[in-house]
């Protein structure tokens, strides 16, 4: 546009040269590790990983959970950020900005605030038990259900940043016009919002998706030892038994996890068009 | 000009080698309670060598993989660590036996803190207890078989057994359950069976500490050193003794091989082990003395792991079972217990 392949190319070195020498380079030396063994290259390392019951449960119990919060965050997102967008300017603004103040507060501070709120002495036990639905408290704590709610109140609000801007893209009329022309709200929504906010979606989802698959902290202090998830796992490998081809492993799997993710809901968005 | 250079040049030189004069020392420690080392061991320490202490921290992996790693050429002179680390550092040829003629403090020390690993790869420098808190408004706590009992089923945590504690608790349980507290299979059996009735598996004292505190979880296996944690709550927490007594640990001092930096080491090591620090170190209830001419009041003792009859009275476990068994524990404790 105002230069020419040459400049814009020597203008992107200094980022290209950044990136390579200070990311790529170290995590590929780090990967590597995961696709060696005594005898030289190998797949040992994933066979071993997969070869144990708890790793396999782990894995499978970390796919579980990013799916589950990365669908709620969908559903509770696309309300949100209808919501939001038909609001007008200024009272908009102030929600937005109530939705992003979470991701300003540390997520340490915010798991913790989960381990009053969720703990046997905490408000959500004080109403399960005060309406009678239970007569002892209940354990909430170190079980799924924390860990489910602790990551989907840590992603949600990239989730609805993602679909208020796909949505304030939508032409104003067409959301009225499919009304008029007799659309129910359902058919409104899956054939015109939801086809025309594909991208913010994809790019949603796969932020929450990946984020719940790599958070570290929130796992860890809602779900504790007994509701291991990889990245607590991979932690666990490192910092106990100084076993890095394990924890090589499960960052290559959590990787390709993220990859494969965001293939497939480009796929599916690409699919519906 | 050329005098103010030439000036410069010959300060330069003389700070050059000044700093070339002093020594230094590097020490690997457990990275808790630095300042109150500091004020009571490294400071004194170096006005008295008129040397420099390096002090590298970390947890006991970390700690451990950077010995290994540096063996050819040491990076870390002398390191302080549990018995069952020292031994596996031992055992793999990182240590060299200490002559304790060099450590006027040796005979000073408990019979169990002199050659714990065998020898001569290490000395105590502390021992801990460990048994159980408990809130005694809740419970009565008689037997560490307690913990698994129908009293405490989902109001009870245990230490996870990657940690020190976990493998005594585990031996203190077989005892209770009528075991000889050296095969562990049973009691990770027992454990995996009750494992819905425990609340987590926890890693750090003070994590344990804030359950409590929340009223999460009730009674728990903790050492001893973390109970002035527990003492100042405003709720009612006991230190049991339970029938089957309690169990210990040791932590101990090491100096790797072929440092090069030994006579400065082994200085070091004999002023740590000295009533004089260790009863500095006791007063700001961080160790419990391993040195038995240490002498604390009554709240201070209340504090930590202190006095012969205590500490004789310990079920300390044998370092090298631990190295020999802890993967087949974990091995076995994550099929039953963990998934």
């Amino acid at each position: 546009m105002f230069l020419n392949r040459k400049e814009g190319l020597a203008l992107a070195l200094p980022a290209a040269f950044f990136t390579l020498l200070f990311f790529l380079v170290p995590v590929g030396i780090l990967l590597s590790v995961a696709f060696q063994s005594d005898t030289g290259w190998s797949l040992n390392g994933y066979f071993e990983f997969f070869s144990k019951p708890l790793n396999r449960a782990v894995f499978w119990r970390t796919l579980k959970l990013g799916l589950l919060v990365a669908g709620a965050s969908a559903i509770i997102g696309y309300a949100a950020a209808f919501c939001i967008v038909s609001l007008p300017p200024k009272s908009r603004g102030r929600i937005f900005g109530l939705v992003v103040l979470p991701l300003m507060i540390s997520p340490v501070a915010r798991t913790y605030a989960w381990i009053v709120i969720l703990g046997r002495t905490g408000i959500v036990n004080d109403v399960i038990v005060g309406l009678g639905l239970s007569d002892t408290p209940i354990r909430l704590l170190f079980t799924e259900t924390a860990v489910f709610i602790g990551l989907l109140q840590l992603f949600l609000p990239l989730m609805i940043i993602s679909l208020v801007s796909a949505m304030e893209n939508i032409p104003r009329d067409v959301i009225p016009a499919a009304r008029v022309l007799g659309a129910s709200w359902l058919q409104v929504f899956l054939r015109v919002i939801l086809p025309l906010t594909k991208e913010g979606l994809v790019i949603g989802g796969t932020l929450v998706f990946t984020g719940a698959l790599t958070a570290y902290i929130t796992p860890a202090i809602l779900g504790g030892s007994k509701v291991l998830m990889l990245e607590t796992l991979l932690y666990q490998k490192v910092n106990v038994s100084n076993d890095f081809v394990s924890a090589s492993v499960i960052a290559m799997i959590l990787i390709v996890m993220s990859f494969t993710a965001n293939i497939v809901l480009k796929r599916i968005a690409s699919v519906r068009r | 000009m050329t005098k103010t250079l030439a000036l410069a040049a010959s300060t330069l030189a003389l700070m050059a080698a000044s700093a070339n004069a002093q020594e230094t020392l590097t020490i690997s420690v457990y990275s808790f309670a630095q300042d109150a080392y500091k004020e009571a061991l490294y400071d004194p320490f170096e006005e008295i060598c008129g040397c420099e202490l390096v002090i590298e921290t970390g947890n006991s992996v970390e700690r451990m993989a950077k010995i290994e790693a540096n063996a050819a050429d040491p990076v870390i002179d002398m390191a302080v660590i549990s018995s069952h680390d020292a031994l596996s550092l031992a055992q793999k040829g990182l240590l060299q036996p200490l002559d304790t003629s060099k450590l006027s403090n040796f005979d000073r020390l408990y019979p169990a803190a002199q050659n714990p690993i065998g020898d001569n790869m290490a000395v105590g420098y502390t021992f801990y207890a460990s048994s159980i808190v408990y809130r005694s408004d809740l419970v009565e706590i008689d037997s560490w078989g307690d913990l698994l009992g129908p009293e405490l089923a989902g109001n009870v945590s245990l230490p996870n057994i990657t940690g020190t504690q976990g493998p005594l608790t585990l031996m203190m349980l077989d005892k209770a359950m009528g075991g000889d507290g050296q095969d562990f299979s049973g009691v990770i059996s027992r454990i995996g069976e009750s494992a819905d009735d425990i609340v987590t598996f926890y890693s750090r004292s003070s994590e344990l500490a804030q359950l409590m505190n929340q009223e999460e979880v009730i009674a728990a296996p903790v050492g001893r050193f973390a109970w002035s944690r527990f003492r100042s709550s405003p709720l009612p927490f006991a230190w049991a003794e339970p029938a089957e007594g309690q169990a210990g640990g040791m932590n101990v001092m090491l100096m790797t091989a072929n440092n090069g930096n030994e006579e400065l080491a082994y200085k070091l090591m004999d002023y740590w082990l000295s009533a004089e620090v260790q009863t500095r170190i006791a007063n700001a209830l961080i160790d419990s003395p391993a040195n038995m001419d240490v002498v604390v009041s009554d709240e201070v003792a209340d504090n930590l792991t202190y006095g012969a009859d205590l500490i004789n009275s310990l079920n300390i476990m044998d370092p090298a079972a631990i190295i020999a068994n802890r993967d087949a524990w974990v091995e076995q404790w994550n099929t039953e217990v963990i998934q």
